[in-house]
């Protein structure tokens, strides 16, 4: 790279035109449910993986939405299921997840 | 003679409106169940926005229905349609015919004991805002402690939560919180307070001034996050969990004590009021108004009115309003 | 008794021998595909299993008790168990006495397998013998015996209320066709040996009436129409066996020696899964035992389905039912042949592709080892015992009382027992969770691991290698400190009635502990339902798919079923059972921890 001295700092807006919602429409067509969130923040709370992966279902859904990869965030979940068992909503987060390790398969690790 | 009109509930519905019926010539009749007057509103201390004393709405409000006939201690045993009025039967024996019947019976407060992972009843310094009103007129409590260095307060404890079987918003805890906040910021102002909040509905007049004061003036912390357990540190102070969803971060907090703001919920009993007056509950539990836009006191049968808290989440001036509202309109009733 | 027919044959055999050689021809081909569908290591131990006399004795004993006495339906439903015994086993008698018949009175046609199904065609009586008309006499009695159960069946069709079953299954055209081929086979053997009773001879079922017809018809009576319908009978209904309901029975006589081999379900279609399927008798008791099936809409999803589903192939309904099902144990729990409901279906979860694997190798438990050392008593309070806070105080409250000096390993947060995954079917994941709650408690250097939720019970006592740790669940604990003296209790006056959890009760067979210490500590009422037979409260973690809505349907049958002796309130011992049942109960309900704790004092 040429060094030219400055840079050009990538826009930290954004964009919702440009946003690859595929994912979470396919989700939502799967467990039209995941609509239901008001983004509490108690799954996070409970949940028992969030400090090694920073798993939070919110975070999850709110990112699926902005059209972003949540594979990381998943990828220590436990299934315990304590998420299920707290939310305000009576969302079937635990198979919101099962169901969403399921869609990357189809549509490969993004 | 003056004419009849039976009024259930003798909280702030039933005290207004009969005092109203009295100013336009009825007889009200008043049945409450408990041994005295004033409902859920009497335990509190002090009302918003203006920090009113209860107290002194109660005295007027007693004083001003003092002609009325009140019965407390007393139920209702059956209520049968008769002629074009009903006949209501009360359970200390006293029959009384009238043709227009007010239910003001109010809500039920959430028991906090079933979100049991806030350890209401389990843990030592967890209190709920009924409990703190009580002590703020003077109850003793000695699950507060004498000078807790932090304070949290769990906003929609047994509401919109499905969880404890009622997803309607209380509509009164926000602010009750922010009232109850400062309170305690001035008993304790070495103490931090935490509002742990999913979202903070302050839409009624100057509660939105509360809601400044409480941030500018006492410092009062608002995090946006509900809370979703409660444990207790080998130490014995509690530690509350939630995420702080603004920065996407679990979060904890030890808390020295932890006031639970008990929702507003339809009564159990509503069903049978209902079945025994043919009158229907809504899908939130509570009673069926007629629309609930223009006739929000009004059943579906004749003769029948709600006011309060009976059909609904309400404050304190909504209620007086539908007091006054259901006195004029069983006024138009009667005089037909 | 001597022979009648020269040839020692007729043409009206024909149906029934080409139908025994099929069915026996399917039989063995499938015995084989089977066969060849263990995996190496399954065959040796089945094979060996047979040849080892105490599993050999044990696998006749049970094909005994279970396939022809039926005894395990006998115990649950007398009507039930007297119609299927007394087909099954009345017509093994037949078939046995028959052979007898040939044996001693006409030895030189025992090669002929159609003779001793057919004997009274070809026999005439020469002289009458007491050995004779006893024989006889069982004959009749047996073939009476058939016809009684094959009436109850009739009953049972039209009006299945009379056998305390409230729902059955629908049978499918061909299960028809076999029903009424079973229920013809024995009126028309009745009236074919009555109409030749005069010849071959008889006892009280065929020779009263066998007189009658002669002094009416003289010579004329119609035999061979009805030899002939009875061969036909019998044909098509062992012809259709195969491919209707009616399998169950070869396949139950496999399923038999093969579970007593131990061989347990690997592959989510073929070997032991395959056999369950097909041993399966389409019954329909597992329908009115699921707790699921308190909402009509939930009914095709019981066992009984998913094996008709799994038969028939139809991936999307075997998804479906196997996600939806709450695990709970009860349909194995009732059914006669033992079906593994849960089991089959946690092995078609298994078989799901997922895209994105968990894997819990960049955890660092290091802290968790740490948090766990220092005591020979662990306790393990679960992942849901964080949201019921009043099982972990009383627990700790106990330990006080007692003395008892424990580290709380999961204290401050903790690793999944790794049951939630394993029935999900995700048993690498699950396997990386057990690998790392091992090494905590192996190095914690405890003696005894203390555990308060059943789901997180049974995955250690199953899954777990821990040599040297006795792994309790509380009430087994605590039990055992009530019975030693260390905890005394005052026995209260609250009326309780005890929830068995399914993972507590069905799933690891505690059933006496619990009960012992509300026991000793208050007064104990029974639910509708109780052990076995108690329904899950709808909190189960085992359903992946049922949503919340759906479950309040559960938890209320269940509730109401625990309040029909009127308790002042519900002891359970499982943090899932006490959270469900607290949302919606009128009373009050308490995890046993709690009431011994409430109603203890400690030694000193």
């Amino acid at each position: 790279m040429i060094d030219f001295g400055f840079k050009i700092n990538p826009s930290s807006t954004l964009d919702l035109d440009k946003a690859d919602l595929t994912l979470y429409n396919k989700l939502v067509r799967m467990e039209p449910e995941a609509r239901m969130c008001m983004a509490c923040g108690s799954c996070s709370a409970t949940c028992m993986s969030a400090e090694y992966s920073g798993m939070s279902v919110r975070k999850v859904l709110l990112a699926l939405q902005r059209g972003k990869d949540v594979s990381m965030m998943l990828s220590n979940c436990m299934l315990c299921g304590k998420c299920t068992m707290v939310c305000p909503r009576g969302i079937n987060t635990r198979h919101l997840i099962l169901s969403l390790c399921r869609i990357y398969d189809k549509e490969g690790l993004k | 003679m003056k004419e009849n009109v039976v009024i259930i509930g003798g909280g702030v519905a039933g005290l207004e409106a009969a005092r109203q019926l009295l100013s336009l010539g009825y007889m009200p009749i008043v049945v409450e169940r408990k041994k005295s007057l004033g409902g859920h509103v009497a335990q509190w201390n002090r009302l918003f926005p203006d920090m009113t004393p209860t107290k002194d709405l109660m005295e007027r409000l007693i004083a001003d229905t003092a002609q009325a006939n009140i019965f407390t201690e007393t139920g209702i045993r059956f209520i049968n349609r008769l002629k074009d009025g009903y006949n209501v039967m009360l359970t200390n024996g006293v029959n009384i015919y009238s043709k227009a019947v007010l239910i003001a019976t109010g809500f039920g407060l959430f028991d906090a004991r079933k979100k049991e992972e806030y350890g209401y009843g389990v843990y030592d310094h967890v209190i709920t805002n009924a409990d703190l009103e009580q002590w703020f007129n003077g109850k003793e409590d000695n699950r507060i402690p004498e000078s807790p260095q932090s304070i949290g307060f769990v906003h929609c404890v047994g509401s919109r939560d499905v969880k404890s079987c009622n997803s309607q918003c209380s509509k009164v805890c926000c602010m009750t919180a922010v009232k109850q906040a400062i309170e305690l910021k001035e008993k304790f102002p070495q103490a931090e307070i935490y509002c742990f909040y999913m979202d903070l509905r302050l839409f009624g007049k100057k509660y939105e001034d509360f809601y400044i004061s409480a941030q500018k003036d006492y410092g009062i912390h608002f995090i946006r996050g509900r809370v979703s357990e409660v444990s207790e540190r080998l130490e014995g102070r509690l530690q509350v969990k939630s995420e702080d969803t603004l920065s996407g971060k679990p979060l904890k907090v030890g808390i020295d004590l932890l006031v639970l703001m008990s929702g507003m919920v339809a009564r159990d009993e509503n069903s049978e009021i209902a079945s025994m007056l043919r009158i229907q509950t809504d899908s939130d539990g509570f009673l069926k108004s007629r629309d609930n836009i223009y006739s929000i006191i009004e059943s579906e049968r004749p003769g029948i009115f709600f006011a309060g808290a009976c059909t609904g989440t309400k404050t304190v001036p909504e209620t007086v309003a539908e007091a006054r509202a259901a006195a004029l309109e069983i006024h138009n009733y009667l005089s037909r | 008794m001597i022979d009648r027919i020269a040839s020692g044959f007729h043409p009206f055999v024909i149906p029934f021998v080409f139908g025994m050689v099929f069915v026996i021809g399917w039989c063995i081909l499938a015995l084989v595909r089977i066969l060849f569908q263990l995996t190496h290591q399954d065959r040796l131990a089945f094979f060996k299993s047979l040849v080892n006399p105490k599993t050999a004795l044990r696998n006749i004993k049970d094909i005994f008790a279970n396939c022809l006495l039926h005894v395990k339906l006998w115990k649950r439903n007398k009507l039930l168990g007297y119609m299927h015994s007394s087909i099954a086993f009345g017509w093994f008698m037949l078939i046995v006495l028959g052979h007898l018949e040939v044996f001693i009175y006409v030895p030189h046609r025992i090669n002929l397998f159609y003779y001793p199904i057919f004997f009274n065609y070809f026999v005439s009586e020469a002289d009458a013998t007491i050995g004779g008309s006893l024989l006889f006499f069982l004959m009749d009695f047996f073939l009476l015996m058939v016809l009684s159960g094959i009436v109850l069946a009739m009953v049972k069709r039209f009006r299945s209320m009379l056998f305390g079953m409230r729902r059955t299954t629908r049978p499918a055209f061909l299960d028809r066709i076999g029903l009424w081929a079973l229920w013809m086979i024995f009126p028309l053997r009745w009236i074919a040996e009555t109409f030749t009773a005069h010849i071959s001879g008889g006892s009280f079922l065929t020779a009263p009436m066998s007189h009658l017809l002669v002094r009416v018809l003289g010579d004329n009576i119609p035999v061979m129409p009805f030899w002939w319908a009875y061969s036909i009978a019998l044909c098509v209904f062992i012809c259709v066996l195969p491919f209707t309901r009616y399998r169950h029975i070869p396949a139950e006589m496999l399923l038999i020696p093969r579970r007593n081999a131990g061989l347990k379900i690997r592959n989510a279609r073929k070997g032991l899964a395959k056999v369950e399927v097909f041993s399966c008798p389409n019954c329909g008791v597992c329908i009115d035992a699921c707790p699921m099936s308190v909402k009509k809409a939930n009914i095709k999803d019981c066992t009984v389905y998913l094996n008709r589903q799994i038969r028939r192939g139809n991936e999307k309904r075997i998804e479906q039912i196997s996600d939806k099902c709450l695990l709970c144990g009860k349909c194995e729990a009732v059914c006669q042949v033992g079906v593994q409901g849960p089991t089959i279906r946690v092995a078609q979860r298994s078989i799901r592709k997922y895209g994105l694997s968990q894997d819990y190798s960049n955890i660092d438990i290091q802290p968790l080892v740490d948090a766990a050392k220092g005591s020979k008593v662990v306790y393990f309070a679960g992942c849901m015992t964080k949201l019921t806070p009043r099982i972990s105080t009383a627990m700790e409250s106990l330990f006080k009382k007692a003395g008892v000096e424990y580290v709380w390993m999961d204290r401050d947060g903790g690793l999944c027992c790794g049951r939630p995954m394993l029935t999900a079917g995700r048993l690498e994941q699950a396997g990386q969770m057990i690998a790392m709650n091992e090494r905590i408690i192996k190095e914690s250097g405890a003696g005894t691991l203390v555990l308060s939720c059943p789901i997180c019970y049974k995955m250690f006592k199953e899954h777990y290698n821990l040599p040297g740790v006795k792994i309790v669940h509380h009430t087994e604990y605590l039990e055992e400190l009530v019975r030693s003296g260390v905890l005394k209790l005052e026995k209260g006056d609250t009326f309780y009635v005890y929830h068995d959890p399914c993972e507590l009760g069905r799933g690891s067979g505690i059933y006496e502990a619990p009960r012992k210490l509300v026991g000793q500590a208050a007064m104990i009422v029974d639910a509708g339902h109780t052990r076995e037979e108690r329904s899950c409260g709808g909190g189960s973690l085992g359903s992946l798919t049922l949503s919340f809505a759906q479950r309040e349907a559960i938890t209320k049958a269940s509730l109401a079923d625990l309040g029909v002796n009127h308790p002042d309130a519900i002891a359970t011992a499982c943090p899932l059972c006490l959270a469900t049942f607290s949302r919606y109960s009128s009373r009050p309900v308490r995890d046993i921890a709690e009431i011994v704790d409430i109603q203890s004092n400690g030694s000193e």
